[in-house]
């Protein structure tokens, strides 16, 4: 998903003169050539988050489209005020892509997890945000959004989905599979897991990768049982405010599979931290057959 | 003082008395440097005010919009009496501090929060190097906001840029004295690579020509004019009394500040 960035951003430079991309220092050696060939609109910023985006909306407020690519927590919670004021209440067109989120930098330690990302953009109203499950839904979502005169931010994943890579739209939650026993929606890169624990069950699958807006029409139209299993690779409870408004009035029985809410102490593999938390498709089934029975 | 700047400290009286709230002190204390941009230095004009290539001024310390009101309705952008009734009403568009999403032209940034309003000039006067604009950018802080790790921040990156298009007013009324030992702010900012002037400002004559001299400068360096002032600058009453930083005047205040303008 990375690389699919990296060489969308080097396109977009040389392609989009209205364009610049600015990165906190990582992933440069995939775009050396344009980083040498254009340092006006492509440059590795230095190590700093906060002052960038203030001087990111002061660029879009002129009409150029920044791009800003860094580490998850950096970029979204040292700069909480800035993605307040300078972009969201602005309305300024910046694209933050983050990575790392939510623990992809699994034995760096907690300052570089970020299970709170969804929460966090999602707490502060006209931000977007986009969670891909491939290299390939990257693509269409950036490509769909980047130019939409709104804050968005992107999290990208080095553990994307493998088996499953349905096309998707900005704003849009995909229908996997229909049943009538329970809804299941799969968020971002749980797409794999949550398929390969549903399969042959009598269950509504929803594949959702833009996560704000969140799309409530599709939920609202296949939920016909009211029992709904979340499944998230963020801290567990982000969309439930989602999930009550996409039906209001229902009594709704749901189970979660999500990281707890609890500080991460542990280093170890990504895997070691996703079986650690529940996040696989045993759990995923074991929590789909409490609800569905 | 000449008449004008009396003017302007009235209107922002008048102003701070119709929506009883108000920092008149900030406001005193930088409405002559404000004036002296629009009036003198700035490519701007009522009619330029959405020109693509105007020169921009940002209000970083936002505790001084009423200094920009004033400012923009003594050049005929704004009509007094509106500004008056509705700043700081429910559905007004003048808020206390700058809200540029509700205008297109004449107010270029939202202040409020401090350490913003200098990062953001600086993505507008790099926006302009990159898209080959003439203009300039001129930002007013305040001494005190340069405890926030932001405007150093865009310090560095307004060197490092090469933003000769950049101007940054320090208002410096030494409110950062009673918070921390700032040190030499001259040679802070010379050490980041700014061009580094001083300047009394409350003397148009002289502002006027350090902004031209700063100006004239194009040798990749941003410029920095250190403004020496005084909280209150106008009102002898506002000078010596810091419940002046925020508090507005009753009717009888107005009164007597306004003959306190008058006199100065």
């Amino acid at each position: 998903m990375r690389r699919a960035f990296l060489k969308r951003v080097a396109d977009m430079i040389r392609k989009e003169e209205d364009t610049a991309f600015f990165t906190v220092d990582i992933g440069m050696w995939a775009i050396r050539d344009v980083l040498a060939e254009f340092p006006e609109r492509c440059m590795n910023v230095g190590i700093y988050e906060d002052g960038m985006f203030s001087i990111a909306a002061g660029m879009a407020s002129r009409g150029l489209v920044p791009t800003i690519f860094g580490i998850q927590p950096y970029l979204i919670e040292r700069t909480l005020e800035q993605i307040k004021m300078d972009l969201a209440y602005q309305k300024r067109g910046v694209n933050v892509v983050g990575t790392g989120a939510a623990v992809d930098y699994s034995k760096y330690g907690y300052s570089h997890y970020c299970a709170e990302d969804v929460q966090l953009i999602k707490m502060l109203p006209g931000c977007e945000f986009v969670a891909p499950g491939t290299a390939k839904q990257f693509l269409q979502l950036f490509n769909a959004s980047y130019r939409n005169g709104h804050p968005t931010f992107f999290r990208i994943s080095d553990h994307p989905n493998l088996r499953y890579d349905p096309d998707v739209r900005f704003g849009k939650a995909e229908v996997m599979q229909t049943g009538s026993r329970a809804t299941v929606l799969a968020v971002s890169v749980m797409l794999d897991m949550v398929m390969e624990a549903c399969a042959g069950e009598d269950v509504t699958v929803l594949y959702y990768t833009t996560l704000e807006p969140f799309d409530w029409e599709t939920l609202a139209e296949n939920c016909p049982s009211g029992k709904l299993l979340l499944v998230e690779p963020e801290y567990e409870g982000s969309l439930l405010h989602d999930v009550h408004k996409a039906l209001p009035g229902r009594a709704l029985r749901v189970e979660q599979v999500a990281f707890p809410r609890e500080i991460f102490r542990n280093y170890g593999t990504y895997d070691e931290k996703m079986r650690h938390y529940g996040l696989g498709s045993l759990n995923i089934a074991a929590k789909l057959r409490a609800l569905r029975d | 003082m000449k008449n004008i700047f009396r003017n302007l400290r009235k209107d922002a009286l008048y102003l701070s008395h119709k929506c009883r709230d108000g920092n008149l002190q900030s406001v005193f204390s930088c409405l002559d440097i404000v004036w002296v941009l629009y009036d003198r230095i700035m490519n701007w004009s009522p009619e330029k005010a959405q020109d693509a290539d105007r020169d921009f001024f940002i209000i970083s310390k936002g505790q001084a919009t009423l200094a920009l009101y004033p400012v923009l309705i003594e050049k005929g952008f704004f009509d007094k009496e509106e500004v008056a009734s509705e700043i700081g009403l429910f559905n007004s568009r003048y808020c206390i501090q700058t809200d540029v999403t509700k205008f297109s032209g004449g107010v270029e940034n939202s202040a409020g929060s401090l350490g913003h309003g200098l990062p953001f000039a600086v993505g507008i006067a790099y926006a302009g190097r990159i898209k080959g604009s003439p203009s300039q950018t001129f930002v007013l802080c305040g001494d005190g906001e340069f405890c926030e790790g932001t405007m150093w921040e865009a310090c560095l990156f307004a060197a490092a840029k090469k933003l000769d298009n950049l101007c940054v007013i320090v208002d410096d009324n030494d409110s950062v004295g009673a918070m921390i030992d700032m040190g030499s702010m001259r040679l802070k900012l010379e050490a980041f690579g700014f061009d580094v002037f001083s300047v009394n400002g409350h003397d148009p004559d002289a502002l006027e020509a350090v902004f031209r001299r700063a100006g004239g400068l194009k040798n990749g360096r941003p410029k920095a004019v250190l403004a020496r002032t005084v909280r209150g600058y106008g009102s002898p009453t506002m000078m010596e009394h810091d419940i002046w930083f925020h508090k507005a005047p009753d009717a009888e205040e107005l009164a007597m500040l306004e003959k306190e303008v008058e006199a100065f």
